[in-house]
């Protein structure tokens, strides 16, 4: 069967790092292939997924193994609360956090600070869709770089705004837009050398309120006049936060009518 | 004379001399001068790019980024194309899959061709039909395919809207991309030759499923009809022809309604392009048409149960799934608009 090769590694462009969150629901392997077969014109990506689960699980093992992609497979289970509510992450833990955390965790283990590689880390959900474009803009990205989103807060997009000199001062939203980072999850790239230089910053944990979990990163790396913007001055959309249906699987019934064996 | 004489002599010897000189240098001149232009380039020593450097050279479509190393270090000048990457090369030996997707305008579109695009940017031999159901071919869908790189074909034809019901509902009683696949298959019939052995595999690919590269090479090989499971569909993980031990489609393992004579979705079969021309009436038909039977009414055209071939491990893996996506919250738009139209999504 044909499998697709990423493009030859070089020796010269910058790694991307992708932090890619993932949990167990039926459309996990479609979001997951067709997530690879974008990444798999990428040069010179590294995909790190993350489960959010006790054990790293055979369907992601096997998807990751046969996609051709470079890869580390992660997994950390988000603790559910238990039964008696003393739960110690509240419910307000926006899902993938300890998920994404442990992939920044895993850069600071695998490189190290006194000689850090040319690359940037983007955080990339499963359900998204992104352009071929995108990464060819966050590739040189020097500290924190950011650009439009379509299908967040409400919006056709959001996007940073941009004075005629380039810098960043502002947020075009309608959602607080007063937030130090008024930016989606996949509006942002992260250079290597600034995550490894701040070891300090990860997304936090508890207490978040909506909205604020990019923030509660970004505060720690750079402020709004470090930023640089992509994408034609932010005037381009190349990444869409789009969202997967639930199927409806009524039809299986209490027992369960399809073969569990076949992977779906 | 003597003097004249003398002097000819002695200018005689020089024009050997010129002669033989631009011989010997002349071929060395061009030899350098081609070597020049393939290697030496990359050779050349250049400044480190740095962001916002004004001198960095920003054409159309092309970044050029580059490296300072030592003097005695080649190096290697890198260009990044935006555009997508060129699909494989095409191969003379490869069936070519048409693939046929039937689009409309709204929010997700471009996201949604955009992925798909990326998908099959990695299959050989592809040729994408893509049909809009407009009155008039969009500069987005336009540009889109044409940025891709991808070999295609853009049609459009529109779904007629029920005059009686709110302005914008299409006709409820035409299922949604029938017409578009019909005029698919109808650029087909006019364009290939039914005597010419051109080899070709049509599939119904709708723009919001999602498609495993294995699916692709397993079609290939249809001789008439190739069937699969599908995953999603009919209120099930998923929906998959029945075969028996001699490797034949005997029925159909669904809950809703298995006794269609083919119980399967739009992204669970292909067809042999000859089949396509040979049977030149067969379309999906327009109306009266129940609900989960459109398949049927152009497969029962085509082939009879028994000439279906099981593909995918004989009906045992899942290879494409029908996903749909959720129609993104607009509210903050407001009545007005907040964010601006001629920014494209």
């Amino acid at each position: 069967y044909v499998y697709s090769r990423p493009p030859p590694w070089s020796d010269t462009l910058p790694t991307i790092f992708v932090i890619t969150p993932t949990y167990t629901r039926p459309v996990q392997k479609a979001e997951l292939t067709r997530l690879a077969n974008t990444f798999l014109h990428v040069q010179n990506l590294h995909w790190v997924v993350v489960e959010d689960s006790p054990r790293r699980t055979n369907l992601v093992s096997n998807l990751l193994e046969k996609a051709g992609l470079n890869f580390t497979h992660l997994n950390v289970e988000t603790p559910k609360s238990l039964k008696l509510g003393l739960s110690w992450i509240p419910s307000h833990t926006p899902r993938g956090t300890l998920q994404r955390n442990l992939g920044l965790h895993w850069l600071r283990n695998s490189f190290s600070n006194s000689a850090p590689p040319e690359g940037v880390v983007y955080f990339a959900d499963d359900d998204n869709t992104y352009s071929l474009e995108l990464f060819e803009e966050m590739r040189y990205t020097r500290r924190v770089s950011v650009w439009p989103v379509a299908f967040v807060g409400g919006l056709r997009y959001e996007s940073p705004k941009v004075s005629p000199e380039g810098k960043v001062v502002g947020w075009k939203t309608v959602f607080d837009p007063n937030r130090p980072f008024a930016i989606d999850m996949a509006g942002f790239a992260i250079s290597i050398k600034l995550i490894l230089e701040k070891p300090q910053a990860s997304f936090k944990l508890e207490g978040v309120k909506g909205g604020y979990q990019e923030t509660s990163l970004l505060k720690d790396l750079v402020t709004m006049d470090g930023l640089e913007p992509k994408a034609a001055n932010c005037t381009k959309v190349l990444v869409w936060h789009t969202r997967t249906e639930r199927p409806t699987l009524v039809n299986e019934g209490k027992r369960g009518f399809t073969d569990p064996r076949v992977e779906v | 004379n003597e003097e004249l004489w003398v002097q000819s002599v002695l200018e005689m010897p020089k024009r050997r001399d010129i002669l033989a000189i631009v011989l010997i240098v002349l071929p060395w001149t061009l030899l350098i001068t081609v070597w020049h232009q393939s290697t030496i380039a990359p050779l050349l020593a250049v400044h480190k790019d740095d962001g916002g450097d004004s001198r960095r050279d920003l054409a159309a479509g092309l970044d050029s980024k580059e490296y300072c190393l030592s003097d005695r270090d080649i190096v290697e000048v890198v260009r990044t194309e935006y555009v997508y990457t060129r699909p494989p090369p095409w191969s003379d030996t490869l069936p070519t899959i048409h693939v046929i997707t039937p689009t409309y305008s709204r929010p997700v579109q471009k996201a949604e061709l955009t992925r798909l695009a990326n998908t099959l940017l990695h299959v050989p031999n592809l040729h994408w039909i893509l049909v809009e159901d407009s009155q008039r071919r969009t500069p987005l869908i336009t540009r889109l395919l044409r940025d891709t790189g991808l070999n295609y074909t853009h049609l459009n034809v529109e779904t007629p809207r029920n005059y009686k019901l709110r302005g914008d509902t299409r006709d409820p009683r035409i299922p949604r991309g029938t017409m578009q696949r019909n005029l698919a298959l109808r650029w087909l019939r006019e364009t290939f030759n039914k005597n010419s052995s051109q080899p070709g595999i049509v599939y119904f690919a709708d723009d919001d499923n999602t498609y495993s590269l294995e699916l692709f090479e397993e079609m290939r090989s249809t001789r008439k009809v190739s069937v699969w499971p599908v995953a999603f569909v009919g209120g099930l993980r998923y929906e998959s022809p029945k075969v028996n031990a001699a490797g034949k489609v005997y029925g159909w393992k669904t809950v809703f309604d298995p006794h269609r004579p083919f119980a399967i979705d739009m992204a669970g079969f292909a067809v042999n392009l000859r089949l396509i021309l040979a049977r030149s009436q067969a379309y999906f038909k327009l109306r009266g048409v129940k609900g989960g039977y459109q398949e049927s009414s152009l497969l029962r055209e085509l082939v009879t149960l028994s000439d279906l071939e099981p593909k995918a491990a004989n009906c045992t893996k899942i290879l494409v799934w029908h996903t749909r996506t959720e129609k993104p919250v607009l509210v903050n738009e407001g009545k007005k608009g907040f964010t601006d139209p001629n920014v494209e999504i």
